[in-house]
Order: structure tokens, then sequence, then C-alpha cells
């Protein structure tokens, strides 16, 4: 007897088969065989003559140290069951990859398929979890943020629900406010409030927030290097600091940590810098901001502090153990006080607040809960689809796994393998799915880049990759659940006698229709969404914003401060105009306050005369400040009347010219031309009407608006239209230059052209509408993709039915009616389900589609179309197959 | 620890139980057994050491164990040896033969 073989003396039967023991196991061996041995000895020197009483205590001397062995032997036995659990586990792994991998590799077309698949679902769900994380769930760059809250004043009456707050108003919240820790007010307008910073290097107009003392206090951020303002320094005189961004400090001071109490020259005053703000904190500009200052430093002069001159956004840090809805119970009680307390400030006797992030965070969330939901619906028609292809192949494999199963594989071990197999297809798919995403997440980013809030926050970093990670795993798990379940449980004695050509019809054909049914469905509610995406990002289009966009070059400029009086101003202001008025090819040249789409104008009150209405209650106009030949450049049709020349100037009466809206608020049936308002008490009179303008937005409804001109009610900011010949850009460099010729030291804010403003304010709908189109139509291939497969499966195995139905005399007719009405049964039911999923899931659309309801019926009529459609081709392709069948070979096939 | 360094007291209780389970597989009494009836009581190897070895024998992966009823119809621990044990045999018998060669040349008189 010489074998290794494991194996027994003859007559024994073992009494464990545990692949590995337990601790307390290995304990009783040791003590049950050293007890058995000195049970033996003893018998034994009782056979030769050992008295019964000692025979059993000479055994245990005999033995030698009966204590130290039994501990010997404990460790040895625990130290070798530990090696061989971690060899047997590492060895089947590493066998079941190894068998995996061949598995893989032998079915290349099937592999490829369900790569590419799961590389597709995985991918976006890669690229829009990177934008999800970057910007909604990083944390905000405030200490504490969920105590920081946005507060307005409102006027119930004017319907204005989040008013900005007076100066005077705004320091009687803060110092009567108990529930607050510390209250801040700023003032900033994205692109419009510029200092000009002057000094070494070239002269620049830097972007900066007006902050008043608490600011930084609310927010809780504190400096990187130096500090923020102490309250002093927020007073008249001694106002003359400037906090910087990181930005502005790396960008234009190279991270000079020794420019804190150094001193800058902004708008041509001494600025002492005293603190340097960490990366990141940008607030109140989405992106980027250059400087804070107090607001103090512009004066009543230039910005009123009356209780009606509103213009300080609030933020408040509330105390320990304050919510946001008694905070803004108190602010709202304050208000109503003040109300009382000065009548020159009626109707503001509300206050409402929002959370700090839903104010910076809130437009953003709901397009990308959207894209969230269309990623995981991708995603689960993905693993649908992969299901479907293991179901199709695992009936194939039914007899490898039998004959497997027959050499003592465990069902479990079979069902191991196969999970392992799942997983492996997984990881590479997730692997690529990374690649894809880091392409996407790059276009993304990019195209995003100046419509997403903390778009620089986008990337792929161990935390998305852990999400990728865990995103394959659970596809893995979820697609490999209904085949592996059917292969190890299935009886495979059966599998083996049918000779391997897998059971037809059965449970295996109806897990795949039912995936076939969800992946349709699933399908419907992504084309769905793609399609009211995209319909709405068409429509949106589709308005006429008011203005010729294409051969206009835009250039954003200001009124330098070292003009003192009104007349140098309006000098310089037309000084400019009138240059690029005499560069070649330019056909007209205009300048307003706010181009459209980048800015609101200021609103006023306005009323007619003889009519009896409470002062704070009158319409509300914009009121936007223009040079001459604005429209004309703008390309806006002039309805009636005229526009400004240089005569209407100050000295001379007063004139407006007013749009449509409010041309038809004021006068519906008759010629507003002549006409006169009233501002307050003072009497304007219409010279014209233009067009209306979608100032705010495409999606935003047009204002009643007054135009007025510059040299009546002087503003210096500078948006120049540029109406040229030829394409806008070519003339960028001419019309540069001659704003230099004016004055060589002019900061020129930017220069783009009017398409690109127009583009711009479109490009978040138009992302959504790529990205919804793009996921609509991977799904809707998917899902056709889905159905292809099954039917062509269901064909081959299905051959010789249909070889002798061919035989007993079915029209080619009959075959492909029985085929294809296979295939849209299941599409039917499909696109049922799915109609009924997508009118449930569009309602949280709502928010993001323009002039389209979320359940618009034309879009489900034509999903419903398409999905057919695509359900049809993709079941006709098999039929066509199952028509070439020959009776004769399909019989003598097997 | 003053019983692992019997050196070669050690190293040959190990090539005693590995040779005995060449014969057949064993419980630690009948290997016990065994050695004394083959060396005629000459070598006797103390209990406490014989299990210690098995047990460090069987961690190496030298011998393996199964529970089992012996033909006395008593319950045991039977221990057989692998195919890396019978290599560990040939190489440690091997090695025992160069030592007691040299062992011996020393101690014959030239």
């Amino acid at each position: 007897m010489s074998s290794d073989r494991p194996h027994r003396p003859h007559g024994t039967r073992p009494l464990f088969r545990f692949p590995w023991l337990s601790r307390r196991q290995v304990s009783a061996d040791v003590d049950e065989e050293l007890r058995l041995h000195i049970q033996q000895t003893a018998q034994e020197l009782r056979e030769q003559g050992w008295p019964a009483g000692e025979a059993r205590l000479e055994a245990e001397r005999r033995f030698g140290d009966l204590e130290f062995t039994r501990k010997f032997c404990r460790d040895e036995d625990l130290r070798r069951e530990g090696e061989k659990r971690r060899m047997t586990i590492l060895d089947e792994l590493k066998q079941d990859l190894r068998y995996a991998l061949r598995a893989l590799r032998a079915s290349p077309g099937f592999t490829a398929t369900a790569l590419l698949t799961l590389a597709l679902g995985i991918g976006a769900n890669t690229a829009i979890f990177s934008v999800v994380r970057g910007v909604l769930l990083d944390p905000l760059p405030f200490p504490q943020a969920d105590r920081v809250v946005r507060l307005w004043n409102v006027d119930r009456a004017l319907g204005i629900d989040r008013g900005w707050v007076s100066e005077p108003d705004f320091i009687d919240w803060r110092a009567r406010s108990k529930l607050a820790e510390s209250m801040g007010g700023y003032f900033f307008a994205d692109g419009q409030l510029g200092l000009d910073l002057t000094g070494k290097g070239n002269p620049e107009r830097i972007s900066a927030a007006l902050v008043t003392d608490g600011f930084f206090q609310a927010l809780g951020t504190r400096a990187l290097l130096g500090r923020t303002f102490v309250s002093d320094e927020h007073v008249p005189g001694r106002d003359r600091v400037v906090v910087l961004s990181h930005g502005l400090w790396t960008r234009r001071f190279g991270s000079d940590p020794s420019l804190v109490n150094k001193t800058l020259t902004l708008n041509g005053q001494p600025f002492v810098v005293v603190g340097i703000m960490p990366p990141g904190f940008t607030y109140p500009a989405d992106q980027s901001l250059d400087a804070w200052i107090p607001v103090s430093f512009f004066g009543p002069d230039a910005i009123g502090r009356s209780r009606g001159s509103r213009f300080l956004s609030v933020v408040a840090r509330m105390k320990p153990g304050v919510n946001e809805t008694q905070l803004r119970a108190e602010v709202a009680g304050i208000a109503a006080r003040l109300v009382r307390e000065y009548t020159d400030n009626p109707g503001w006797d509300d206050a409402s607040s929002l959370s700090i992030r839903d104010s910076i965070l809130g437009e953003v969330r709901r397009p990308l809960v959207v894209l969230m939901v269309a990623v995981a619906m991708l995603l689960l028609i993905a693993c649908a689809n992969v299901a479907s292809l293991l179901l199709a192949r695992a009936t194939g494999r039914q007899r490898e796994l039998a004959v497997r199963a027959a050499l003592g594989a465990g069902r479990g071990r079979i069902a191991r393998q196969l999970l392992t197999e799942n997983l492996t297809l997984a990881t590479l798919g997730g692997l690529l799915g990374i690649g894809l995403g880091l392409v996407a997440v790059r276009a993304i980013a990019a195209a995003g880049a100046s419509e997403l809030p903390r778009a620089g926050d986008i990337r792929i970093d161990g935390v998305v990759l852990a999400f990728t990670l865990a995103v394959s795993i659970v596809s893995g798990l979820l697609f490999g659940l209904a085949p592996t379940a059917r292969a190890s449980g299935g009886n495979l004695e059966v599998s083996l006698r049918s000779g391997g050509r897998g059971t037809v019809g059965g449970a295996g054909q109806r897990m795949r229709s039912a995936l076939v049914v969800a992946e349709v469905a699933l399908a419907v509610m992504l084309v769905v969404g793609a399609g009211l995406a995209t319909k709405s990002f068409a429509r949106l289009l589709s308005v006429k914003p008011g203005f010729e966009p294409s051969n206009a070059l835009v250039v954003v400029t200001g009124v330098p401060s070292r003009y003192p009086t009104a007349e140098g101003r309006a000098n310089f202001y037309y000084a400019i105009l009138d240059a690029i008025r005499r560069v070649p090819g330019v056909q007209a040249a205009g300048s307003i306050r706010d181009l459209p789409m980048q800015g609101n104008g200021e609103m006023n009150g306005v009323t007619l005369p003889g009519q009896a209405v409470l002062p704070g209650h009158e319409l509300t106009v914009q009121r936007q400040h223009i040079s001459t030949d604005y429209f004309k450049a703008l390309g806006t049709p002039l309805r009636a009347g005229r526009t400004f020349e240089m005569t209407d100037r100050e000295g001379a009466p007063l004139v407006v010219v007013v749009n449509d809206e409010l041309a038809k608020r004021f006068w519906p049936a008759e010629s507003a031309v002549g006409k006169t308002l009233l501002i307050g008490t003072t009497p304007i009179q219409v010279i014209g009407v233009v067009g209306d303008v979608r100032q705010r937005g495409l999606a935003e409804a047009v204002e009643p608006t007054m135009y007025v001109h510059v040299l009546q009610n002087f503003r210096i900011r500078m948006s120049i239209v540029v109406r040229t010949a030829g394409d806008p850009l070519t003339y960028a460099n001419a019309v540069r230059q001659a704003i230099w010729s004016v004055d060589p030291n002019q900061t020129i804010t930017s220069i783009t052209t009017l398409d690109s403003v127009l583009g711009h304010a479109v490009s978040r709908p138009r992302l959504l509408a790529w990205l919804m189109a793009l996921f609509g139509a991977i799904g809707l291939t998917l899902g056709a993709l889905g159905i292809f497969g099954v039917l062509a499966y269901a064909v081959n195995q299905r051959r010789q039915e249909i070889g002798v139905r061919v035989a007993l005399g079915a029209t080619p007719r009959s075959v492909l009616s029985l085929v294809v009405g296979n295939g849209m049964l299941l599409a039917g039911i499909g696109v049922a389900l799915g109609l009924i999923g997508a009118a449930l899931v569009t309602k949280s659309m709502q928010t993001v589609l323009y002039d389209i309801r979320p359940t618009d019926p034309v879009t489900f009529a034509e999903v419903v179309v398409v999905l057919l459609g695509a359900s049809l081709l993709a079941s006709w392709l098999p039929a066509r197959r199952a028509l070439a069948i020959d009776p004769v070979t399909a019989l003598r096939y097997d | 620890m003053a019983r692992e360094s019997l050196g070669l007291v050690q190293g040959t209780v190990d090539v005693l139980i590995l040779k005995t389970l060449t014969w057949a597989p064993m419980h630690g009494y009948g290997i016990a057994q065994w050695i004394r009836q083959r060396t005629e009581g000459a070598l006797a190897v103390e209990d406490a050491a014989l299990y210690q070895a098995l047990h460090r024998l069987e961690r190496k992966g030298w011998v393996e164990s199964e529970w089992g009823v012996s033909d006395t119809n008593r319950k045991a621990k039977f221990y057989h040896i692998t195919r890396d044990g019978r290599k560990q045999l040939a190489a440690d018998v091997a090695e025992l033969r160069r030592y007691v060669a040299a062992l011996f040349k020393v101690l014959q008189p030239a």
C-alpha cells in the first residue's frame, strides 16, 4: 500500500466531511485524540496487570507533558486550517477566473456584445455620477453649511417673493435678529460689477462683490492668508481694504504670500489687501470672483441708502439648534415691524428664505437628477440585455455544466463559477466604462464649464472609481442573477439526456421574454424623456429673441472712474462708440447697460397720469440705459415713432422708447407714441415703440420695458453691440484698436459675438437635450438589440419545429407572422408598461422643460411609433432567417 | 523552547513517523506500537513528542489525518503520508545516511 490518495483503512467510514474546521472543533479534535491515546495506553497497562486505579495515572505519566502537547497540537492545527482555508479560496478563485476568461474568449461575439453593452451603461453612469458628485455632493466651501441660509424681503401685494433688501432694513434685521449668529449682505451681479486694477502689469477689470459687515462671518469661511474684514473696516474712510480670491492671487500675483498688507490700486484708489481666500471660495459667484470690498466704498451718491433702495442679498448663519423656518418667521416679524415704524417703505412686510445649498444648486439639481435617472435606466437596460444574452448562452452550456456537475462540482461551486464569470465580465465592462466615462466627463465639463456652478470640481477620482466598481459589481450580480439561478438550479440529468440542445421554450425562454419586455419598457421611458428634452430645447431655440444674433460683435467695457464730471463721462462714452462706428465694415454700433440674456436692467414703478395708485404698487417695468443706434445694431425693429437722437440729452425733455409689451399694457387700443408716463411725479414722453426683446432669457416672458437715453440718465457700464458686414470676429481686433485709440489704458471686459451670447443662454438646456438624446438613442438601440437577440435565438432553437411546419405546408407568410408576431407581442407589452412608467417618471422633468408638458401626447405617440418600428425591424430580421430554413436540412440537422 | 531544540532526535522522530506511515495509515497509538515492535524496543518515541511531530507534519502537508474507526471498532484519528511527505522522507533519509556515515567515520578507529 503506497498510495497517497486520501483513503481510510478498510471498513472505516468518515465522520467529518467539512472542508475546514472551526476553532472549537480543532480543540475538541486534539482533546479527543489525546484522550483516546491515553485510554488505550491505560487499557494496555491494565492488561499487563496494573491496578485499574493506577493504570490511568501511569499512562499519563508515560505520555510526557500532556498540557504542552495539547496546546502545541492545537496551535499547529489552527495554523494549518487557516492556511488551508486561504489556499482553497484563492485556488478556487484563480481556477474560476482562469476558467471564466477562457469561457469568455471562447465566445468572442457574445463577449464583445456584452462588454460593449456594459461599457455604455457603466460609462454613462460614471460620467453623470462624477458630474453629480462634483456639482451636488461635494461639500460647499462653508463650515457647517446647513446652518447658512439666504434671506429675502417679500412684498405679497407686488407678488415679489425674493426681493432684495435695503441697507437700512438689513442693518435692522441684523441688529434685531436673536436667532441668527451672524448676518451679512452683499451686492453682486455676475459679470456686471468690476473694479479697474491698475499698477504693475496690464490694467485689468476685475470682478468684485460688495459686502457688508457679517458677510464672511455668516458664511464662516476663514481666509487662507491674512484675515477677512473686521467691523471697523465697513466705515467710510476706513474701508479701502480688499480681500482677494485664490484665483486672482495665483493668476495675477503668482501666489505671492507677501501680498497681504500690501496696497493695490482699484478704481484709482489705494486698497490694502487684508486677506486671501482659500481655493474654491468664490461666493456669491458661481465660477470665479476676483475680490471682495466693503459696500461702504460706494457712497449714497452711487448706491441709494434709503429704505426703498433695495440692492442687498442677505446670508445668515443660524445659531445652533435654530431651523430655517424659525429664522424666517423671526425676520418676517422684524420686516413687518419695520414697515410699521417707517412709513416710506410700505408693502415689504414679509421675508422668505432658502438654504444656501438650495440657493446655489437649486437650478441644476433637477436636470442632474433627471440625467441620473436616465443613466440608471440605461444601465438597467444594459443589464437586462446581458442577462438575456447570458440566458441564451446558459441554455447552450447546460451540457457543459451538467458534465462538470457529474464530475463532482457541487451546485454551489458551479454557481460560484458562474458568478466569477459574470463578475469578470462586469469588471471588464466597468474598465471599458471608465474609459468611456473619462471621455464623456471631459466633454460634459467642457460643454458645461460656464453653465454649471462648481464645474471646476468635476473630476474622476477614487470616489468615482469606487462608485464605478460598485456599479459594475451590482450589475454583474444583477444580470447574473437569473442565469445563475437557472443554471445551478436546473435538473442536470435532464440536460445531459437532452443531448445538449437545451430545452425549447420553458423557463429560460419565459425569463428572456420577461427581460425583453422590461427592456422595451425602460427604453420607452428613456426615449420619452429624450424626446421631451430635445423638443423642449428645439422650442426654446425657435423662440424669437427679438434681435438678429448673427453678424454682430459684442464688446463689454465701461467708463472708467477717472472722469469726474457727467459731461466728461458722456463724452468718453460716445467717443468710444464713434471710434467703433468709423471702423470700415461696421454698419452700426450702439450700447446698452445689460445685454439681453446677461442682465435684467433696473426695475421701476411706472404710472399713467391721472391714475390713482398707492405708492409702491405701480406697474413694475424694466429700465434699460442705451445709446443711439442701439436697436439698429441689435437688429430690433422700430414699430412706431423714432429712437434716440444726440439731441435727447440733459436739459431736453425726458423721453423714452418702450417695447411692444409695455405699449400693449398701457395703450392696448392706440399708439403709444406721444403718450406720457410718470415715474414718481416726473412725466416722461414716449417717442417710439420697438419690438419685444427677450431680455431675461429665452424661456422667460417679455417684461414691459422702457429704454432711456444714457445722455439723460447716465450709466457707466457699456455693452456695445457692433453690427458688421461679415464674420463679426474678424472685426474684433479693429474694434479693440478703435477703443484703444480713444484711451490706450481702457480695460475691455470681454469681446464675443451676439450668437455666442445667445448660445451661452441655452447651453444648459442644450447639454441636457444632447445627453438625453444620446442616452435615449443608446437605450433604443439596446432595446432593439434585445428583441433581435431573443428572437434570433428562438428561431435558431425552433428550426426543427419551423422545418416541420414548412414541411407540413406552412406558408412563408404564416412563418413570418409566427416570428414577427412573437416579437411584436413582447414589444407591445413592453411599450404599454413603458408608457405607464413614463407618465409617472417624466413628471419630475416638469421644471426643466420649456413650452411642453411632461405628458405631451404627441411625444408619447411618436415614441410608440419609434419603439414599435424598431421592434418590427428587430423581429423581421430573425423572421427572414426562419423563412430561409430548409425543412430537409432542419430535420436532418440533429 | 527546549523541546524544539532536540535537533537530531526531533528530526529522527519525523523520519520514523513518515517511514512508518509508508506501510499503512495509522493512528498515533498504532505508530508508537509499530516503532517499538520494529526496533524491538530499542527506540521508543515519547508519546508527547510523537503527537507534536504528527501535528507539525500535518501542518507542513507531509501527512494528512482523518477520523475513522479501527479494526477493533475504536474511534481514532488516522494519519496517512502525502506525496510531499514521501519526497521529504526520501530527502531526510539521504541526509540521515550522510550524517550517520560521517559520524561513524569519526567514531571508528582509523
